[in-house]
């Protein structure tokens, strides 16, 4: 057992000695008291009550003091000759042997069951720390943030006033401060520094649970890194060879057109009619036009990726971007039946590029509905004017609403392009803060819902 | 027509196809791979009119038409790619006439270089008759199939403008500072509603404009409408 006065501040020991002088001054009062009804030999084994409270509070060094000076004034009190610490009777002699011993034996067993009570605490409090400590690492996506947290907690369990962890850290101790290892197992985690030396035995024990912690909760964030890198590279990989894909289909069959056609102009075997020669040579414009088409895709594509597709804001009417969209799709947009509402209001946004958003979205309906005309419709609601270009296709299920907009979605019928054009639309759109939604519409077919807001 | 064309581009296929199909329309075709190169003979013998590419090693295109400005008053168009509005209107601005963006159709491009050596014609015929508009300069008056319409002052300086440079492409910068004044060359954001008006008047539907088409980004261009 450890005999010596623990390291506790001068007011713990001023307490103690005030404790220990009050106690040994009410029993003795106690014993004056009783004096008269019961011999004062006997009454010295209430000492003990002073001896166990101080024994219990304040350890076996007060215990030990108090039973001495509990002996000495038992002896100066009450065993004659009074007011001397001479004995004249033997037996009182073996009596205050006998009140001494026991004194001891009793501050000491006290002593030990409130020392075993400290340590019973100062571990559940360790434990309950490091389960707290625990329980922040395992929620926290980042053990770096969790630190200050957690050096609080430390600094509580050692009983310093301050703690600082410091990760993969070599840094020698400044003055004033002293260093303690984290290791777990033979690897070394970092340092932990505090402001004094907290007691051996419970800054080795602190310091060894909580470095296991921190290396289980850096391992667990490396591999949690490792999966999301693994992720993103697996998803680029997958859009890669989405794009090869569609795009080796897209480049392939305008190609084999053209191929074809420029054959058929070539042969000589072959007898072309004026009308066989015209529809050949139509036939090489519209997949050189559909080729220039997937590559601006590509290209638009990835600039809005890429987040360098910064729009110019004008001021335009709504009638005019519908205006250069039709004009850019050329005869095709014949089909369109046009229906504007009078009262548009400006919108201020970059022209090309919800001119753009437009021929997707007139291109994406003449696609989906080859031989029905398809519909562009306006109307002004309360600061926002409202295109709606309706097909009369197959109409979109309830999961491709969204999904339609996801770079190289097919939707409804497989292999009719690249699935990139709606893409770019609802990224030109965003770009220009307007909205792009998809809607089935109740007769079948979808329609596409362009809300541009208007300046006011 | 015919004319003598310096053909200014690094890409020895479009050089060649383009030398060919020229040559076929009439005109007389001298080729360079650089804008230096192209300088050089354009000193030479000057040209009447250059079909220029913008990206080319070295010397960018929009650099060489801006010295080729400087000393000669040869129609210019450029060659540009799909999305680089700014690089279009930086040879604009320095002095290009038109644009074509590759990959072009040889009837454009023999449509705007007509138009571009075209040479502003002097305002001697008094009305000028372009589709189904007649535009009376003197009286100031415009009539669509003989009936009149009321235009105001501005659209009516704006039709003028776009009347006498038919079919040539007209940047924001200079409508702005022809009918505007110098002040409003850089005031764009009012041009397309402007526009958007004289359409609702002189275009049979205003949502197709076949006189006056918009070159998003860049301008506008007055054209007779293909019947």
């Amino acid at each position: 057992m450890d005999m010596a006065l623990p390291k506790r501040g001068v007011a713990h020991h001023l307490a103690a000695l005030l404790t220990s002088a009050v106690a040994v001054a009410l029993v003795t009062a106690l014993v004056f008291g009783l004096d008269a009804f019961a011999p004062a030999l006997s009454l010295g084994v209430l000492y003990v009550f002073a001896v166990l409270p101080v024994a219990v509070l304040f350890g076996l060094a007060y215990g030990l003091l108090v039973s001495v000076a509990s002996m000495l004034a038992f002896n100066w009190f009450f065993l004659p000759p009074t007011h001397t610490f001479r004995l004249t009777d033997g037996e009182n002699w073996i009596a205050l042997a006998v009140y001494l011993v026991t004194a001891l034996v009793v501050s000491a067993l006290a002593a030990r069951s409130r020392a075993r009570e400290a340590e019973a605490e100062r571990r559940a409090l360790e434990a309950s720390l490091l389960a707290r400590v625990a329980q922040e690492l395992l929620q926290s996506e980042h053990v770096q943030d969790e630190l200050r947290e957690i050096s609080v907690r430390v600094a509580e369990a050692l009983g310093v006033a301050r703690a600082r962890i410091e990760l993969d850290s070599v840094r020698r101790p400044d003055p004033g401060e002293s260093a303690l290892e984290l290791r777990a197992g033979d690897r070394s985690v970092g340092r932990m520094f505090v402001d004094s030396e907290p007691d051996p035995e419970i800054g080795e024990r602190v310091a060894t649970s909580l470095a296991s912690l921190l290396a289980v909760a850096l391992d667990r964030e490396r591999l949690a890194r490792r999966a999301v890198e693994a992720e993103a590279l697996r998803r680029s990989d997958a859009i890669k060879t989405a794009i090869l894909r569609a795009v080796s289909h897209d480049l392939r069959s305008p190609l084999t057109a053209i191929r074809t056609a420029t054959d058929g102009l070539e042969s000589v075997e072959l007898e072309l009619s004026e009308a066989d020669r015209a529809e050949l040579l139509a036939t090489i414009d519209a997949e050189t036009r559909r080729l220039d088409r997937l590559v601006a895709n590509l290209l638009d594509l990835s600039r809005l990726e890429l987040g360098v597709a910064e729009p110019k804001p004008e001021l335009w009417t709504v009638e005019s971007i519908v205006g250069q969209a039709l004009n850019e799709l050329g005869p095709r947009a014949e089909r369109v039946r046009v229906a504007l509402a009078p009262d548009l209001e400006p919108i201020e946004v970059d022209g090309a590029q919800i001119e753009h958003v437009l021929v997707n979205l007139i291109d994406n309906a003449l696609k989906f509905s080859p031989d029905a005309p398809i519909e562009l419709i306006s109307e002004q609601l309360d600061g926002v004017a409202v295109v709606r270009v309706v097909d009369h296709g197959p109409g979109l299920s309830e999961g491709e609403l969204t999904r339609i907009f996801e770079p190289f979605e097919q939707g409804r019928v497989p292999s009719r392009g690249s699935g990139l054009g709606l893409a770019i639309a609802k990224g030109f759109a965003q770009a220009n803060g307007a909205q792009l939604e998809a809607e089935s519409s109740p007769n079948g077919g979808a329609s596409f819902v362009l809300s541009l807001p208007s300046k006011s | 027509m015919s004319g003598r064309i310096l053909v200014v581009d690094d890409e020895p296929r479009i050089l060649h196809a383009l030398e060919t199909t020229l040559r076929g329309a009439g005109y007389e075709i001298e080729t360079a791979a650089t804008g230096e190169d192209a300088l050089t003979k354009a000193k030479l013998r000057p040209p009447d009119g250059m079909i220029l590419d913008l990206v080319l090693p070295g010397m960018s295109g929009v650099e060489v038409c801006r010295e080729l400005r400087g000393w000669s008053d040869a129609a210019v168009v450029v060659l540009s790619v799909v999305g680089d509005e700014a690089e279009k209107v930086a040879a604009l601005d320095a002095g290009a006439d038109d644009y074509v963006t590759k990959p072009f159709g040889m009837e454009e491009l023999l449509a705007r270089l007509r138009a571009a050596l075209r040479r502003a014609q002097p305002e001697t015929e008094p009305v000028l008759r372009i589709g189904d508009l007649e535009i009376d300069l003197a009286q100031q008056a415009v009539r669509r199939n003989g009936s009149l319409l009321q235009l105001t002052p501005h659209e009516f300086r704006l039709l003028k403008l776009f009347a006498l440079n038919e079919g040539k492409l007209l940047t924001q910068r200079k409508i702005l500072s022809e009918v505007w004044g110098a002040a409003y060359q850089t005031e764009s954001h009012y041009l397309h509603v402007y526009v958007s008006q004289l359409r609702r008047k002189i275009e049979p539907d205003p949502a197709r404009p076949r006189y006056l088409l918009t070159e998003t980004g860049v301008g506008y261009r007055f054209v007779a409408p293909k019947s």
